[in-house]
């Protein structure tokens, strides 16, 4: 029987598709920011930058007041209010110096902007090793804020697990490798490296799995009520068919099946579409049904 | 006028509501007179997360294992350690040396993670200025700043609320917890609440 006191967290503070794209967006641009070390091709920084404007877009847009944000940032500077303790203003750190540094390493690759000669240091700074160290740190960070985000929010149990910021890590890292699958399909990376990221992402993918299923488990089994009541909406609720044709159908069996089919028969690009395609998508249902059955812990007298 | 605490301060009063669920009649004049006072533009439009009238006290309707109908009536607790002042990025959520958990409209950007925060479920969104409302409203503020009590407390037709300092051991509400049983909601999601529920003598 349902408690009488059953609230979902979508339907009061509205962290819903909007959140969920932007989590997922900071996926492919934090672990990007990681693969970007190993593969340092023009076309990964784009598709980084873009992720990270279009998620920092939704997530003001998202905003109740957004049009108060600039009033509040400045009152916060001018009392000198800095609350550290929140994971929020931390990601915003984060992000904002995380974007500052892509807009320099997209520079570095644009040949215009390079015949330009007072923009010409981003092209030397962009190539030294310590910056693109702290650019993958950066890019880590950002996507292990992403997860202590939800963590923090103590009003939903179901999140309330050091486990989400290993889900997003790993799965960001299925994200990044996703992009770099569809570079080698469009031509724009040797098939070397694609052949070591698909062998990655399986080993990935079988964590991925283990961790999700590890996260509902825990959850089901010795879950206070209000987290048991979001891990059946996932389980076998509102969300089943989002948490098992989704996040594991679509996002870890489909790529295993494929990236198995790579290493042992052959590889085929269009096979490789598809993967990369179905592990964007898993990536993005997970944080999406992750975040949908986040319900309160129900009061009772 | 109460001022924000800075990191490190503590409060000179620990002000605190206390519900008493024995002598509750389940009239919901507290949760409708808190409205008409704190957000009067809210009386006939619905919370509609909570598919109830949009006040700062919710009030949940359930049956016990027995079958008998229940109600608990519930607030902002202004926690001692409040998990929407760790969360609130802009510091827009401050205790304030009466000890009560407040809100500066000023910094705030509507962000949620105070409602996603809040392990009692009490703050709602208001439609029109978009703010995560709770307890205590604007004119509940000024009520009691004016040595008033607030209005649940003067609506209650059974005398069933009250709110007091428990710094003060001469206040009606440590007299009453001295005096009485009571418990806290969450009691081990560690925030120290201060919203008491007396369940007897």
């Amino acid at each position: 029987m349902a408690p009488a006191d059953l609230h979902f967290q979508v339907d009061i503070a509205h962290w819903g598709w909007s959140i969920a794209w932007f989590l997922w967006f900071v996926g492919i641009a934090g672990m990007g920011s990681v693969a970007y070390y190993f593969v340092r091709k023009a076309a990964l920084s784009y598709v980084i930058f873009g992720s990270l404007a279009i998620g920092l877009v939704l997530v003001v847009s998202h905003l109740g007041r957004w049009w108060n944000l600039p009033r509040t940032l400045w009152t916060m500077v001018t009392n000198g209010i800095f609350n550290y303790s929140s994971w929020m203003i931390i990601g915003i750190v984060l992000l904002s110096v995380h974007l500052l540094l892509t807009v320099i390493l997209v520079a570095s690759h644009v040949r215009w902007l390079q015949r330009i000669g007072w923009l010409k240091w981003t092209g030397s700074l962009a190539k030294a090793s310590a910056y693109l160290i702290v650019y993958a740190f950066l890019g880590f960070m950002a996507t292990v804020y992403s997860g202590f985000l939800l963590t923090q929010a103590s009003g939903i149990p179901l999140w309330n697990t050091s486990l989400i910021p290993v889900l997003w890590v790993v799965s960001g890292s299925i994200a990044a490798i996703a992009v770099i699958e569809l570079m080698y399909v469009f031509g724009l990376i040797e098939s070397s490296v694609s052949t070591l990221a698909v062998r990655l992402g399986l080993g990935l993918d079988a964590i991925k799995l283990l961790a999700v299923l590890g996260f509902l488990h825990v959850a089901l089994a010795y879950g206070s009520a209000g987290a048991r009541i979001g891990a059946t909406a996932m389980a076998s609720g509102e969300y089943a068919l989002m948490t098992w044709g989704g996040v594991i159908g679509i996002g870890i069996l489909v790529p295993i099946a494929i990236g198995l089919y790579t290493v042992l028969v052959k590889k085929s690009k269009p096979l490789l579409a598809i993967s990369s395609i179905a592990a964007l998508a898993g990536v993005f249902f997970l944080r999406a049904v992750v975040l949908l059955a986040g319900a309160w812990e129900p009061l009772v007298l | 006028m109460s001022t924000r605490l800075r990191k490190g301060q503590a409060p000179t009063k620990r002000m605190a509501h206390v519900w008493d669920a024995s002598k509750c009649i389940a009239c919901g004049a507290c949760v409708l007179s808190c409205t008409s006072t704190n957000n009067p533009d809210m009386m006939t439009r619905e919370e509609k997360g909570w598919h109830s009238v949009a006040s700062n006290i919710r009030r949940i309707d359930s049956v016990t294992a027995q079958g008998r109908p229940e109600v608990l009536l519930v607030q902002c607790q202004h926690c001692e350690d409040a998990p929407c002042l760790a969360t609130c990025p802009f510091g827009a959520t401050y205790m304030d040396d009466n000890g009560m958990i407040r809100l500066d409209p000023r910094m705030c950007a509507g962000c949620s993670y105070c409602v996603t925060s809040c392990p009692y479920n009490v703050r709602w969104f208001h439609p029109d200025s978009k703010l995560p409302k709770k307890c205590m409203g604007d004119t509940c503020l000024e009520l009691v700043a004016d040595g008033l009590q607030p209005a649940c407390v003067q609506a209650c037709p059974a005398g069933a609320r009250d709110y007091g300092d428990l710094n003060d051991p001469d206040s009606s509400v440590s007299v009453t917890l001295r005096t009485k049983r009571s418990r806290r909601l969450l009691e081990n999601a560690g925030t120290e609440p201060k919203y008491f529920v007396v369940e007897g003598s």
